[in-house]
């Protein structure tokens, strides 16, 4: 293996993890507004 | 223009155009990827290790960009004082962070073989992680109020402030003496690197904007729909109710 190797590896899994890790960070989020406004709705809904 | 601007975000941020995004992000990424560890040569004093390049400087540019939002998106606010513009900013600086913080960390990586250091207090580096401390306060202080007005004035005050970092970050290398390569690409008598690694750098940067477009329309979704929840929390029938 080239010297070094192990550096350029660690920039694209780093690179791969941030921007996938943002990703799934961004679904969970909408997940949970959609959830929350829809229980509030909801609420709202039964209590009028 | 503003018009313009709106009807092409509302296009992007359509289900399909959301999803269309998506699919040419990862597309665009994986042919960069290919293009910077196969295709193009190693760098003859580097080696291996100045691939890196291919993802810290798309991350650096990405990051100017997003900033770049982040200010004309805060003028756009301060003018019109429409909620979207505020939203649009909002989202632009968390994923400016995101790169800024990756062009970091990238560069340690880089760094760190190439300079035998994982961080020196040299003017390029200084400058940018000033950059990410005036970001993530930007990001601090719209936590500080919930009135939405008051957290938008606020947020774009310093997003436009914010935004003087950016040249003297980009200018650093050529106003002081600096550890950190100059510009390649960007210079007096064009660029200064092979025709196969200008190639897989300008698809990088290519990719790092669709990705951006994408991370764009993802979390203005969520912006809408945390504003959605906040205004229903509020709601004054909730309060009859309780």
């Amino acid at each position: 293996m080239a010297p070094n190797v192990g550096y350029v590896i660690a920039a694209y899994v780093v690179t791969a993890i941030a921007l996938g890790g943002y990703i799934l960070r961004l679904f969970a989020r909408t997940r949970s507004a959609k959830r929350r406004a829809q229980t509030i709705a909801e609420r709202r809904h039964g209590g009028v | 223009m503003a018009a313009t601007a709106e009807r092409a975000l509302g296009r992007a941020t359509s289900r399909g155009g959301e999803r269309t995004l998506g699919i040419s992000a990862l597309l665009a990424l994986g042919v960069s990827a290919v293009l910077s560890l196969i295709v193009a040569p190693p760098d003859a004093v580097q080696g291996e290790v100045q691939r890196i390049m291919y993802v810290h400087v798309p991350a650096a540019w990405l990051a100017y960009l997003s900033f770049f939002v982040v200010f004309v998106a805060s003028i756009a606010y301060l003018r019109t004082k429409k909620t979207r513009w505020d939203r649009v900013a909002a989202a632009s600086a968390e994923i400016g962070v995101l790169f800024t913080a990756l062009a970091i960390v990238l560069g340690m990586l880089w760094g760190k073989p190439v300079w035998g250091t994982w961080w020196t207090w040299d003017p390029r580096l200084t400058t940018t992680a000033v950059l990410l401390l005036i970001y993530v306060s930007y990001l601090a202080i719209r936590r500080i109020t919930d009135n939405p007005s008051r957290r938008a004035r606020w947020a774009a005050v310093v997003g436009i402030v914010g935004f003087v970092d950016v040249p003297i970050v980009h200018l650093s290398v050529v106003w002081w003496r600096s550890l950190h390569q100059g510009s390649t690409v960007f210079r007096l008598g064009g660029p200064e690197i092979e025709g196969t690694m200008l190639l897989a750098l300008l698809v990088g940067v290519a990719a790092f904007t669709v990705t951006y477009a994408y991370l764009m329309t993802l979390r203005l979704r969520v912006g809408r729909l945390e504003e959605r929840a906040a205004r229903e929390a509020l709601s004054p029938l909730i309060g009859a109710e309780r």
